[in-house]
């Protein structure tokens, strides 16, 4: 046992430095990340960690077992070794495996900062607790809510657990792209309670009752299944649960107001859904963040040396390796574009000004190689060694890429300059040093500029300054432009503005990105497009809304009856029905009354399909709109009036990428 | 810590990870599953929630180099990623979710499963004698070549003999030095102390004994009080184990025994109403019923042989991979079946030697009188372990549809034919419960 700390604790000072120059580094790169605690944990504390989403205390709950259990699966076979994790506070807690290699741990904590920034600078986050979240502290509270919950004597434990199980297959239910306080505060004015109940509550006289409200007309209202009465269908169905829902009590065979106990674990895993959103919605974004950054601390910077090198490549190669869609190597790639193409922009805008030089003879008046050659980075910023710092220092006391304190005490021997070449440099000098577009993989993208982007360019161009040459106006470039740009969209974007933005045809075919669809006449699935406005739709369907359907609150009376009515808006794509069922009996839970779903189905004619079959087509399918409804006993299906069918069916985008001769 | 209980909540929770054989027989997903390897998909236990139908939903993939051709085939997709995880994990890429875990079993497994799932008991009988193997190698003869010797019994049996007949020398030595004795004494001495010593010997070692030391000892017991006597054991630690006697009767030769091996043989004949009126969804449900009987007699049998005969006014032999595929448009005379089957089974697989199993399948319709003019006598002339009729017809029956019924009516006496009726996916345990339970 204590051997274990001692090892933990030597490992943790050999870590010491790495952390400290890597935060140095990370900020000198223009980053500005949360302050991150690292600490040094075992292989079944990490696994434990990951299990409990990078938190030490969560709530009481199986489906920490479940998590754990896959990790610990997955690791077996090698797939998933988790080499940190690192949680989103402030400061945040970042934990490294004991067991790696030192190079796998400075590699890992380049990229902890990089997370720790994008957490601290994407505006997604913010939307929850501001930038201070507290997250770990809200956490254990939770925790100890529930447990006291779970040993109330007075409380079943399994009751308990089952009020968290309803609650959790609607955790997604929740309007993410607002704060969690703004979210509730739509008044819901038209949900009208039972209206037999109001009545009672009214205490008016028998007489007056049967003779205005009589029984004839009661009936009349409640088996109006008109319109649903919410105008603006509600997309937090957690907050309407948590306002409005009701437990059933089978004994009494009715509903009951909730036990404070019930709405007080609705509440906690609201707001714990809210936290987490952030994260969900931008993990392309900021996982791709992160492997970039890492990738220029690391290999660029020389911080490994040769060794440590080809173990960190081999690291690199295992995370970004995977088969399949690799969100890792999505959002690198992505940010990757990004950085290109706001560099080339410059480049080009600076080229434009160019005496004679305009978007219609750009391509051939522009010597590509010529360019190329000139933005190479100053050989003195970009090797720099103790033998030439001088030369650093000859550049002058105004050349911004030099920090010119650094380079004084590296000259003195104060610091390391062999280890830490780019502590002499500023920013600027770093941006000019890593300029992408001298990237031998990217040596032809600014050849690749359209045409019409470069109409476009020089249309808003009204800066009359012109310059005499390509050597002049190169000299202006700012480096700077690609890193300046990404920062602003980490800043503003998620993952699905993010890919909507910048998945752009040159970028599907760069990377070979294709849709695939399920082909019912093979009973398998199968490339459907290549298309790039495909995959985007593709890509975009995998992450909007966490990539789930939409299932918004539509009314809270239906019927006149109190039952729940949710509508699934539906953009093309199916639900999984059986799922959707399992939901609807654990929402009745929430609701205590009846609860409805609304949706649409695909529905194939046996006969066309053969038909289909043998003329190697794929077959269409009708759609067909429903009512799934739940009592707390059995399951009804009805047909969907049209006017509420209108209001769930999408209208503009298809999501299905089949073409029409597919398999023929 | 919090997560072992959560751990083991998990495990309780989600006790039957596997999907069970019946859920699987009735609504599984059969694809992935062949004649040799049955692969159960793994219960994901986990929270429902409102997610996309995952075949509707399709997906984006990345070509390793290049793209591929629009209609090539992709792998197993993964499953699309949610928010599976809520915190920030590196290398976990694909963000596995357990979906498709698969439990693999080979037909001998499923069979003992399906019998404690369902109380089953069949035997596989033995048919004929179709080799002699050599079993063990038990058989001991006194003679054999040398290459059968068995060594080890040999040295065994020479070192019993070493060392029920080893003697201490040293003790009878000194016994010989008691006063007055004579080697005669000495070795009438040696006899009463069970010492297998040869008058012989005890003489020659007698002259050997120095003068001086003859009247050491007052008596045998005197000597004896004061002499050590050291073990078998002692001595050959002390002096090594030099030479085992071998002897010609210590000899054995190993013989294997002839074991006379009944094989366990079977031969399915699976029969199939094709015609017109036999659409998708009886298919399946034909489907559903046979594939586990194939599995279960495979897994039981030592050699499992099948015949496909697809049917509908005539009747034809088929592969297995198109059996359940096929659809014809014609008439239905099931008889033709059966006609084909006897053939079949008389020319290739004689009662004798061959176990046999009959199913049929159909929607009990069939051409007038044809059951019981045709059918039915012939399932009386095709011996067998079993025959079985199985009706798929969801909905109940139909009005022409009456062969199940006649056939069960022919049969109410006999034990080896059996009918039953499937009209969904709900009943296809109870089918093939009743069959496989019916074989006497």
């Amino acid at each position: 046992m204590n051997t274990d700390r001692i090892e933990k604790q030597r490992e943790a000072r050999a870590l010491e430095e790495p952390v400290r120059e890597a935060g140095a580094l990370a900020r000198k790169l223009g980053l500005d990340p949360y302050p991150v605690n690292y600490w040094i944990v075992d292989y079944d504390e990490m696994n434990e960690l990951i299990a409990y989403g990078g938190f030490q205390t969560r709530y009481p709950h199986w489906r920490w077992g479940m998590t754990y259990d896959r990790q610990r699966k997955q690791d077996q076979f090698g797939m998933g070794k988790a080499f940190e994790i690192v949680n989103n506070d402030n400061p945040a807690h970042a934990f490294l495996q004991q067991s790696n290699a030192l190079a796998d741990q400075k590699a890992v904590i380049t990229h902890v900062e990089a997370h720790a920034d994008f957490f601290a600078n994407n505006e997604w986050f913010a939307l929850f607790g501001d930038r201070d979240p507290d997250a770990a502290a809200m956490l254990e509270r939770h925790a100890e809510v529930v447990d006291d919950y779970m040993d109330d004597p007075e409380i079943e434990r399994g009751e308990v657990e089952r009020f968290i199980d309803a609650a959790l297959t609607l955790e997604d239910t929740i309007d993410q792209h607002r704060t969690l306080d703004r979210a509730m505060e739509d008044r819901d004015e038209d949900v009208a309670s039972d209206i037999r109940d109001r009545l009672e509550d009214l205490d008016i006289s028998e007489d007056v009752r049967n003779q205005v409200f009589s029984e004839e007309w009661l009936t009349e209202q409640e088996t109006d299944t008109g319109d649903a009465t919410l105008e603006e269908p509600r997309k937090d169905v957690l907050a309407f649960l948590l306002e409005h829902g009701r437990r059933y009590d089978e004994e009494a065979g009715k509903a009951f107001e909730f036990e404070p106990w019930q709405r007080e674990i609705l509440d906690i895993v609201r707001t714990e859904s809210y936290y987490f959103a952030g994260q969900k919605m931008t993990k392309v974004m900021n996982e791709g963040w992160a492997a970039y950054w890492e990738s220029v601390m690391m290999g660029e910077e020389g911080f490994a040396d040769e060794n440590e090198f080809l173990t960190y490549a081999d690291h690199q190669a295992r995370v970004l390796g995977s088969p399949g869609l690799n969100p890792y190597k999505l959002g690198k790639e992505l940010w990757e574009y990004v950085e290109n193409v706001a560099n080339r922009r410059e480049v080009a805008e600076r080229l434009l000004r160019v005496r004679d030089v305009t978007w219609r003879n750009f391509h051939d008046v522009v010597d590509f190689d010529d360019v190329a050659a000139r933005l190479e980075p100053d050989p003195v910023v970009d090797r720099v060694r103790p033998d030439t710092l001088s030369e650093l220092a000859e550049l002058g006391e105004d050349d911004p890429r030099v920090d010119h304190e650094a380079l004084d005490r590296a000259i003195s021997g104060e610091l390391d300059v062999e280890r830490y070449p780019w502590k002499v440099l500023t920013y600027e000098g770093l941006a000019e040093r890593h300029f992408s577009l001298i990237k031998r993989q990217y040596r032809n993208f600014l050849e690749r500029i359209g045409r019409s982007e470069l109409e476009r360019l020089q249309r808003y161009m009204f800066d009359d300054e012109r310059y005499e040459s390509v050597a002049e106006a190169l000299e202006d470039v700012e480096y700077t432009a690609g890193w300046d740009r990404m920062r602003e969209v980490r800043e503003s974007h998620n993952d699905v503005t993010f890919i909507d933005a910048f998945l752009t045809e040159e970028f599907v075919k760069d990377n070979n990105y294709f849709t695939y669809e399920y082909a019912r006449s093979t009973q398998d699935f199968r490339v459907a497009s290549t298309d790039p406005d495909d995959v985007k739709k593709k890509l975009l369907l995998r992450f909007t809304n966490f990539g789930k359907p939409t299932v918004a609150v539509y009314d809270g009376n239906w019927a006149n009856r109190n039952e729940l009515l949710l509508g699934h808006q539906f953009n093309g794509v199916m639900l999984d029905l059986q799922q959707a069922r399992d939901v609807l009996e654990r929402a009745f839970d929430l609701w205590g009354r009846p609860v409805n779903l609304m949706t649409i189905v695909k529905e194939f004619d046996e006969h066309e399909v053969e038909i289909a079959r043998r003329r190697n087509r794929e077959p269409s399918p009708t759609e067909k709109g429903v009512r799934i409804r739940y009592d707390g006993d059995e399951f009804e299906v009805h047909e969907l009036d049209p006017e509420l069918e209108e209001r769930i069916a999408a209208s503009d985008v298809d999501y299905d990428t089949k073409p029409d001769e597919w398999l023929a | 810590m919090g997560l072992r209980e959560d751990l083991e909540r998990f495990r309780e929770v989600g006790e039957q990870r596997r999907e069970d054989l019946k859920e699987f027989i009735r609504y599984g997903d059969m694809g992935g599953s062949g004649p040799d390897s049955i692969r159960i998909p793994i219960k994901v236990v986990d929270l429902p929630e409102f997610a996309y139908d995952q075949l509707d939903q399709g997906g984006v993939g990345q070509g390793q180099g290049d793209t591929p051709d629009v209609g090539q085939p992709v792998g197993q997709p993964q499953p699309q990623q949610g928010d599976g995880d809520e915190g920030d994990e590196d290398g976990e890429p694909g963000e596995d979710h357990a979906e498709h875990e698969y439990y693999e079993m080979d037909p001998e497994e499923f069979a003992e499963e399906l019998d404690e799932e369902l109380g089953l008991d069949l035997e596989p009988k033995g048919k004929e004698v179709i080799e002699e193997i050599e079993g063990d190698f038990t058989e001991l003869t006194r003679t054999g070549p040398n290459s059968t010797l068995d060594f080890e019994q040999l040295f065994k049996r020479g070192l019993k003999r070493k060392l029920a007949m080893d003697v201490d020398e040293e003790y009878v030595r000194e016994a010989m030095k008691v006063e007055g004795v004579t080697a005669r004494e000495v070795f009438e001495w040696c006899r009463e102390q069970r010492i297998p010593v040869s008058f012989v010997w005890v003489e020659d070692e007698f002259e050997s004994i120095p003068e001086a030391e003859r009247g050491t000892w007052a008596s045998f017991e005197e000597m004896d009080e004061h002499v050590d006597q050291t073990t078998v054991v002692q001595r050959i630690r002390r002096d090594g184990l030099k030479e085992i006697p071998f002897r010609r009767e210590d000899e054995r030769y190993r013989h294997p025994e002839i074991v006379e091996k009944k094989e366990k043989n079977v031969v399915v004949v699976n029969i199939r109403d094709v015609s017109g009126s036999m659409r998708e969804n009886k298919r399946e449900l034909v489907e559903r019923t046979f594939t586990p009987l194939d599995w279960y007699l495979t897994g039981k049998y030592d050699h499992a042989e099948f015949v496909y005969i697809a049917h509908d006014a005539e009747a034809w032999r088929v592969e297995r991979d198109d059996f359940f595929g096929i659809k014809s448009g014609g008439g239905t005379k099931i008889s033709s079946a059966y006609e084909l089957a006897k053939a079949v089974l008389d020319e290739e697989y004689p009662w004798s030697e061959w176990n046999r199993y009959v199913f049929a399948a159909g929607d009990s319709e069939n051409s007038s009188n044809d059951t019981t003019e045709n059918v039915v006598p012939l399932m009386e002339e095709i011996r067998a372990n079993l025959h079985a009729y199985v009706e798929t017809q969801p909905g109940g029956t139909a009005i022409n549809a009456t062969h199940a019924d006649e056939v069960d009516q022919a049969f109410t006496e006999t034990d080896n034919v059996v009918v039953t009726k499937v009209s969904g996916q709900e009943d296809v345990i109870d089918a093939i419960y009743e069959i496989l339970s019916t074989e006497s």
